[in-house]
């Protein structure tokens, strides 16, 4: 049968067993979360209602982001109940 | 500097018991409901759900590129016009050769209300055995926000802009829960993404009324870039809907209606537009027939739901 | 057609679509779709019964449309199951996104449609219009002359859409009117022997499949070179259709003794001077008339397309070569162009026929029968066009009105 260099199959099927593609979304951002630890109540919130769940647990202390994907929505410090988190413009910190 | 007392870590995280199957980095506008919704759903189904998609804003994530994945689930796009067909013709064959299943047809608004509408009506009817999912951003987003049958009265859209001759959709919007409730279908529900424990149960729910047929959720997920807020208040928005009866949250087993999520002292819809620009041009006179038109809505709603006791849905029918 | 003496058999007088119907019990399909059109709601109803006398251990969908009817199998297919559905006309084109699509997936899904005119105009009646409209949709078109073939076909159809070195769906196309509602004797095959027919499928690699937790999905993008090499397979597969098609009419023979000639059928050709191509059911009155007119001494023959797409271009060359004069019968129209569509794709061979002149017929369209007298005309054109005399490139044999004075 013919090549198989962009599919293995006859037909449009996508194989999951290969790695999946992932692009570089935390490029996009231009303010990111900062978490204030001893703000945190360790509610959750924050974790739940990130839409790509970039929020990841410290032990039983508080959340913290997941940069390499975090597209600076705001959406957590909106919804933190404490006003732990607050975002802060990017060019503030070096890479 | 005093440590805050620890609260307790929401329920919500009980019920995403499986990974998600979804790659970190995927191509959802900052803020985007469907992103959220689409990760939270096989984290509470399960990851071995066959979703199937369609040209939407799901669609560069749902399907591949090439042979290439953003996801690890096992899915199927097609088009818009035959999903739930397509959905129908999965859930059947496994049926038939005894591989056990869930079947999500995930499907917008543009789908499911309009021009897939037809075969959602035909499953349902049918009674067929999975679950349908139609995330409501009230309009085409995918193709640069064009106007559908759940944008809501007075929206500005691309096919309904603002002109000399034009306040934006002079239409009021077609309530698709209720009309599926009408199928008489084992499970129908409304959710949304500011209560995610109810969201979880009601699809845990339509995984059990799988097993006797059909299932619809009508979630409310709000689009940042097509309505024009912030990224920030897309939960906040989504509360203020469920808050001003915009979007009252209910659910239909065997055809009894009961709210979900009372709401005792309604807000005015107009706390609900403050938030989002397409309603912005909206004067008070508009603002009124929205209003109307939601208060109709739950009025019709409310009476349906009073007739639980009165009118029983018999027991579903075996094949 | 090629027959041999059979150990037994059991003849049953039945109509076409009770042929489709009783061949797709045969194939034992998992999932069955079902809407009813008129000529082929007979099929259907049939299917329905087996269904409910619980003759047929399969989902049957009794769908709001035929465009989810499509959709249903096509999934259904992917997913690993058998299936079938029927239409005809403008149930063909209201499915056509989903008919697409099942050929770009790849899916061998088997359908049998009824020929009925369309497009345009509201017709209840006869004509291959259907099948025309859409004939590039990236199918595999077979087509039957009589309620035996009709069954037939639909058997070796489901042998050659899900052969793994196929895997393009298969579309039997039959006469409506003239065969869904005519009552032939058909030699019905047994379970047994048709189950042995389509055993070979068992013991061939799997194909892909759509399964919960399999990490696989179908339906992803394709992107530039991945487009295109997921065009070239499937026109790679049509391609090699074409001898499977052949290979698959010896494995029919073997079994249940007719062989129909593979991709095409030639009748009395062998000495032909003058050749009428046709398909369908207008081959059976093409015959009887060319029976009448070799004992009037004239050497005149039929090539029968039985595989319509892929078009059995190399097949018919071989088979026409060196004839003088050749008819080309349509059943249908070809918009925006003069003669009709099977004319049309033939005129495309003819510097390789060494001569061979063609013209074209036009008829059978709505319900104007393609009569013994018609098929005579025909011939005697045709002659006349081998003898050098002067002749109409097309014509409308039913509509005189179309060689009149400044017609086309």
């Amino acid at each position: 049968m013919s090549s198989n260099k962009f599919f293995k199959h006859e037909g449009p099927w996508s194989d999951a067993n290969d790695p999946l593609m992932c692009s570089d979304t935390g490029d996009w951002r231009s303010k990111r979360p900062v978490v204030d630890k001893d703000k945190c109540i360790f509610c959750g919130f924050c974790a739940i209602y990130c839409p790509i769940q970039v929020m990841e647990m410290v032990e039983s202390s508080h959340f913290s982001p997941d940069l390499g994907f975090c597209k600076g929505c705001g959406i957590c410090a909106k919804e933190c109940p404490k006003n732990a988190i607050s975002m802060m413009p990017e060019g503030e910190f070096t890479k | 500097m005093t440590e805050q007392k620890k609260g307790k870590l929401t329920n919500v995280l009980d019920y995403l018991k499986h990974e998600d199957p979804f790659s970190k980095g995927v191509a959802f506008c900052p803020g985007c409901g469907l992103e959220l919704l689409l990760r939270f759903i096989p984290q509470v189904l399960g990851n071995d759900i066959v979703m199937t998609g369609t040209p939407s804003c799901s669609a560069p994530v749902l399907l591949g590129q090439n042979n290439q994945s953003w996801h690890k689930l096992s899915y199927f796009g097609t088009l818009m016009t035959g999903a739930a067909a397509n959905a129908t013709g999965l859930a059947r064959y496994y049926r038939k050769a005894k591989i056990d299943n869930t079947v999500v047809c995930f499907n917008g608004d543009g789908t499911a209300a309009d021009i897939g509408f037809g075969n959602l009506s035909g499953a349902a009817e049918r009674n067929e055995p999975f679950i349908y999912i139609c995330y409501d951003n009230e309009g085409y987003m995918n193709t640069g926000i064009q106007k559908s049958g759940t944008t809501p009265f007075g929206a500005t859209t691309t096919t309904t802009p603002l002109g000399s001759a034009s306040k934006g959709k002079n239409l009021r919007r077609m309530n698709l829960a209720l009309k599926m409730a009408m199928h008489k279908i084992p499970y129908a529900a409304t959710a949304t993404l500011s209560d995610l424990e109810d969201l979880a149960k009601k699809l845990l729910k339509a995984k059990e009324a799988k097993k006797r047929g059909f299932a619809f959720l009508h979630v409310f997920a709000p689009c940042t870039t097509g309505w024009g807020y912030a990224p920030e208040n897309t939960i906040e928005v989504c509360r203020r809907a469920v808050k001003t009866n915009y979007f009252p949250l209910w659910e239909a087993e065997n055809g009894k209606i009961r709210m979900t999520k009372t709401v005792k002292k309604p807000k005015p819809v107009s706390t609900y537009t403050e938030l989002i620009k397409k309603f912005a041009h909206l004067n008070e006179a508009d603002l009124q027939i929205l209003q109307d038109d939601i208060d109709y809505e739950y009025c019709m709603l409310g009476g349906l739901s009073v007739l639980e006791g009165e009118c029983q849905l018999p027991v579903s029918l075996e094949d | 057609m090629n027959t041999k003496t059979q150990k037994k058999s059991q003849i049953k007088v039945i109509t076409g679509n009770a042929a489709a119907a009783i061949a797709a019990k045969l194939a034992r399909p998992d999932v069955v779709a079902a809407y009813p059109i008129t000529p082929q709601t007979e099929i259907i109803e049939q299917i329905s019964q087996f269904h409910a006398n619980g003759e047929m251990d399969c989902e049957l969908i009794t769908v709001e449309g035929e465009n989810s009817a499509m959709n249903a199998v096509m999934a259904a297919s992917l997913a690993g199951g058998r299936v079938f559905t029927a239409t005809s006309s403008w149930g063909l084109v209201f499915m056509y996104d989903a008919v697409l699509a099942t050929a770009g997936a790849r899916a061998p899904v088997v359908m049998v449609n009824v020929n009925r005119e369309t497009p345009g105009i509201i017709a209840v009646s006869s004509g291959q219009q259907d099948m025309i409209s859409t004939r590039d949709a990236g199918w595999i078109f077979l087509i039957a002359e009589d309620c035996q073939e009709v069954l037939d076909l639909v058997l070796q159809a489901y042998r050659l859409a899900e052969d793994y070195d196929i895997q393009v769906p298969v579309m039997v196309h039959y006469d409506g009117f003239y065969l869904s509602y005519l009552s032939e004797g058909v030699d019905v095959p047994f379970q047994e022997d048709v189950d042995a027919f389509l055993s070979v499928l068992k013991d061939q690699p799997e194909r892909t499949k759509l399964v919960p937790g399999g990490k696989l999905g179908c339906g992803s993008h394709g992107i530039l070179g991945g487009y295109l090499e997921l065009r070239y397979k499937h026109v790679s597969a049509m391609e090699r259709s074409k001898a499977k098609f052949n290979q698959i009419d010896q494995e029919f023979f073997e079994i249940f003794g007719r062989s129909y000639g593979g991709l095409i059928e030639e009748y009395r050709m062998e000495d032909a001077e003058v050749v009428l191509v046709g398909s369908g059911s207008m081959c059976g009155t093409i015959k009887t008339v060319i029976d009448e007119k070799r004992d009037a001494g004239i050497k005149v023959g039929l090539l029968k397309i039985r595989m319509y797409r892929p078009f059995p271009g190399e097949a018919m060359v071989a088979a026409l070569k060196g004839k003088k004069a050749i008819g080309v019968v349509d059943r249908s129209l070809c918009f925006g162009f003069k003669g009709g569509p099977i004319y049309t794709e033939l005129k495309a061979f003819e510097t390789q026929l060494g001569g061979s002149k063609m013209i074209s017929f036009i008829d059978g369209i709505a319900n104007t029968d393609i009569t013994t007298a018609n098929v005579g005309t025909m011939i005697d054109t045709t002659c006349d066009l081998a003898a050098g005399k002067e002749v109409r490139e097309v014509t409308w044999v039913s509509y005189p009105e179309a060689q009149e004075e400044g017609g086309l």
